[in-house]
């Protein structure tokens, strides 16, 4: 029962912000409740991680939350993102505010929205059930459907609508799947509201029907890659990534990829225990690489600075799939270590293109120009980003993409056959295909470098185009952009003791049979 | 009672689940959407009552309650809200189809052979009771998700997705003898608010686009 503060705070103080939001209409003191939730998150999140650390994985307000190393992890990157996003709005909504172009009542929506958005999303993460964790999945769809549309545009209203459709389609394909599980576990342990609890599933899965849970996972993956935004189900997400206000963009790209990426993951998990490895490992594989490819693809053809953001996400889920598809220490590690740099570059990306959306009044690439005369901080934080998501040294990006390439490269197949459920095999000879995947894996990764950098880097030089304010002051908005910039670079030369503690105890998670 | 043998309840459970399946054809084959909508009642309607044999030939209780559920948001609530909607468009019919309705048709007959050809393997682990029912529930799902595809109106899409979650509904229940009540509550919660939300978002598309035709929404194109 040691574990109960952090916890209730971490799953109350956001669902108590979101009820006292709103209540009132004040701006400041909107932000300030704001940023008191997020510290308050941050503080939980600590003590959570020291528990996990020192005690290993526990349940607690009567089994329903079940925190591990895996979940302590994807906190971790819900509460520093979620900080970080915070501090961004103090800046970006205050600018709209002060522009006229929203009233102090939206704000007070959009905090009540924003704050059911994070409980949803940190429901997900610690839900025990896994009928729990799918309804906090549908609600993470449902609290964002209006904060895409927040500024109530024609095109906003269509990419929220596309966004709602699609994820709901896929949500109810993963309840299908979750059905499924619990059809196969009910059989073993009864009719237990226990039998969709993670904690009891690992003890038991062994036990489960392998032919139930292959299918079961199929669904699971279909349904929960929507929201990662994995080809070809990814349609909603450059639409809804250009819409919606920059910092929802980058919490939905940022948190809510890698909250749905968990949720796969531990579904992954508990199939892996009855089902041999390459199964489950095989299918991410395929869809990894599948994004991977088709985002390098449409990234050439963009010119939209938004968009390429948004298909640079897909592309690195896609390389994330293929470590976790990968699969041993190295490929976990790796696409652990993904998941935690991406949400950092790409919310620093964002934060950017809010910035610039702001000042130009643009998304198209072309017409913006002399982005260092006028944003000196934004510029220098978009070519971070923008290096970094093209896999450049020193950001940690860098790294952990080398480790899922090795990974690749290095992987040992237990069979010589690609098993794609049972109507479709493809038989290839073993190294043949593993240097070939390598190969164009790396082919593509320059087409993408090429691709990414020249576009961002377009952007910089030149002179701004007339009627756009040159400089740029300090304000609370840029200190996220230091912050990240200071963690990507950082997190490439060393990873902080703690952190690399626990990915080490996730990957054991993920891995333990 | 003496006449309600596990074979004659198993029976009933199959001809329960087979004439959700009929509704799905008749939603697929329907054009004008109040009719759609009040066959989506009619569906949830039966859904509740074969969820409610369920419980009445396993003596769970807790699947009554989910029954109830289901007959009060999916049979009265969400098809009220639906018809506001409708009245509020003005949009009476579906004119233009991505698939005409004899196609449509035949391809749901498709769907519903695959579905039981993908659950073959895994219907004789289940119970007695209800063994078929699960490869009916996925065959639901499947035309569910067609239905969203081949319809373009807002509102037929909503109704696709409905169908699909009484079909996910039909296989919990059917196959797996309800999930737990606590997961059925977050569901039916998620539904409802999802249900509300769409309602808002149609109305919203409405004023933007002056049609709720979501082929009209080309405005963010590659």
């Amino acid at each position: 029962m040691t574990g109960m503060a952090p916890v209730v705070t971490i799953l109350g103080a956001p669902l108590l912000a979101a009820v006292i939001s709103l209540a009132t209409t004040r701006a400041p003191i909107l932000h300030g409740l704001n940023l008191a939730t997020m510290a308050a998150l941050a503080i939980s999140e600590m003590a959570i991680v020291q528990q996990v650390l020192t005690q290993g994985s526990f349940t607690s307000l009567w089994g329903f939350v079940y925190l591990d190393a895996l979940a302590a992890f994807i906190l971790l990157i819900t509460t520093a993102i979620g900080f970080l996003c915070s501090l961004y709005t103090w800046s970006y909504l205050g600018d709209y505010m002060e522009r006229g172009a929203i009233s102090a009542r939206r704000i007070s929506r959009f905090f009540f929205l924003f704050h059911l958005f994070l409980f949803a999303m940190i429901s997900a993460t610690t839900a025990n059930n896994l009928g729990i964790q799918w309804a906090a999945m549908e609600g993470t769809t449902l609290a964002t459907a209006f904060l895409i549309s927040f500024f109530r545009t024609r095109e906003g209203f269509e990419a929220g609508w596309k966004y709602l459709i699609l994820c709901s389609v896929g949500i109810a394909l993963a309840l299908f799947g979750t059905v499924l599980t619990y059809y196969s576990s009910v059989r073993v342990l009864g009719d237990v509201s226990a039998a969709l609890n993670v904690t009891v599933l690992l003890g038991v899965a062994h036990q489960l029907d392998p032919h139930v849970l292959k299918l079961a996972f199929i669904f699971v993956l279909v349904g929960y890659g929507t929201k990662v935004g994995l080809a070809p189900v990814h349609n909603w997400l450059p639409e809804a990534y250009s819409e919606a206000p920059a910092p929802v963009t980058a919490m939905l790209a940022g948190v809510l990829e890698t909250v749905a990426a968990y949720a796969l993951l531990r579904s992954k998990s508990i199939v892996d225990q009855a089902l041999p490895e390459h199964f489950t490992g095989n299918l991410l594989l395929l869809f990894g690489l599948l994004s991977f490819v088709l985002a390098a693809l449409f990234i050439l053809i963009q010119h939209d600075y938004k968009r390429l953001f948004a298909y640079s996400s897909i592309e690195h889920m896609g390389v994330a799939m293929v470590g976790f598809g990968v699969g041993g220490s190295t490929g976990t590690f790796g696409g652990l270590f993904h998941l935690l740099n991406h949400a950092l570059a790409k919310s620093l990306a964002f934060f950017s293109a809010g910035n610039m959306l702001r000042r130009f009044g643009t998304r198209e690439i072309d017409k913006v120009r002399g982005l260092a005369a006028a944003q000196p901080v934004t510029a220098v934080a978009i070519v971070v980003a923008g290096l970094a998501l093209a896999g450049m040294p020193p950001f940690s990006m860098f790294l952990s993409e080398v480790m899922v390439v090795s990974a690749l490269a290095t992987q040992d197949f237990s069979s010589d056959t690609l098993h794609l459920g049972q109507f479709l095999t493809i038989v290839v000879a073993h190294d043949v295909r593993s240097l070939a995947i390598v190969t164009a894996f790396l082919l593509f990764a320059i087409v993408l470098f090429g691709g990414f950098t020249y576009r961002v880097t377009s952007m910089i030089w030149g002179t701004p185009p007339d009627g756009v304010k040159r400089g740029e002051g300090w304000e609370v908005g840029q200190v996220p952009l230091v912050v990240a910039c200071a963690a990507l670079v950082g997190l490439g030369l060393k990873l902080p003791e703690p952190i690399r503690e626990l990915m080490d105890r996730a990957v054991h998670v993920l891995l333990a049979r | 009672m003496s006449l309600l043998t596990p074979h004659v309840g198993s029976q009933l459970v199959d001809l329960g689940s087979a004439v959700l399946l009929l509704i799905c054809f008749a939603i697929v084959a329907q054009r004008r959407l109040s009719a759609c909508v009040d066959l989506f009642a009619l569906q949830s309607v039966f859904l509740a009552a074969t969820a409610a044999l369920v419980a009445f030939l396993t003596g769970i209780h807790h699947i009554y309650a989910a029954a109830l559920l289901t007959l009060i948001i999916k049979a009265i609530v969400i098809p009220r809200i639906l018809r506001k909607v409708i009245e509020r468009l003005n949009v009476t019919r579906e004119l233009v189809m991505n698939v005409n309705v004899p196609a449509g048709l035949l391809i749901c007959g498709g769907l519903v052979m695959l579905a039981f050809f993908i659950t073959q393997p895994i219907i004789p682990l289940g119970f007695l009771l209800t063994r078929d029912s699960l490869a009916i529930a996925l065959a639901i799902v499947l035309i569910g998700f067609f239905t969203m595809i081949a319809r373009k109106k807002a509102v037929t899409q909503v109704i696709g997705f409905l169908v699909m979650e009484n079909g996910v509904f039909l296989g919990a229940a059917a196959a797996a003898y309800g999930m737990p009540l606590i997961v059925e509550l977050g569901v039916f919660f998620d539904v409802l608010v999802g249900a509300l939300i769409i309602g808002i978002y149609t109305h919203r598309l409405q004023d933007a686009f002056d049609s709720v035709d979501t082929g009209r929404l080309t405005t963010l194109k590659e």
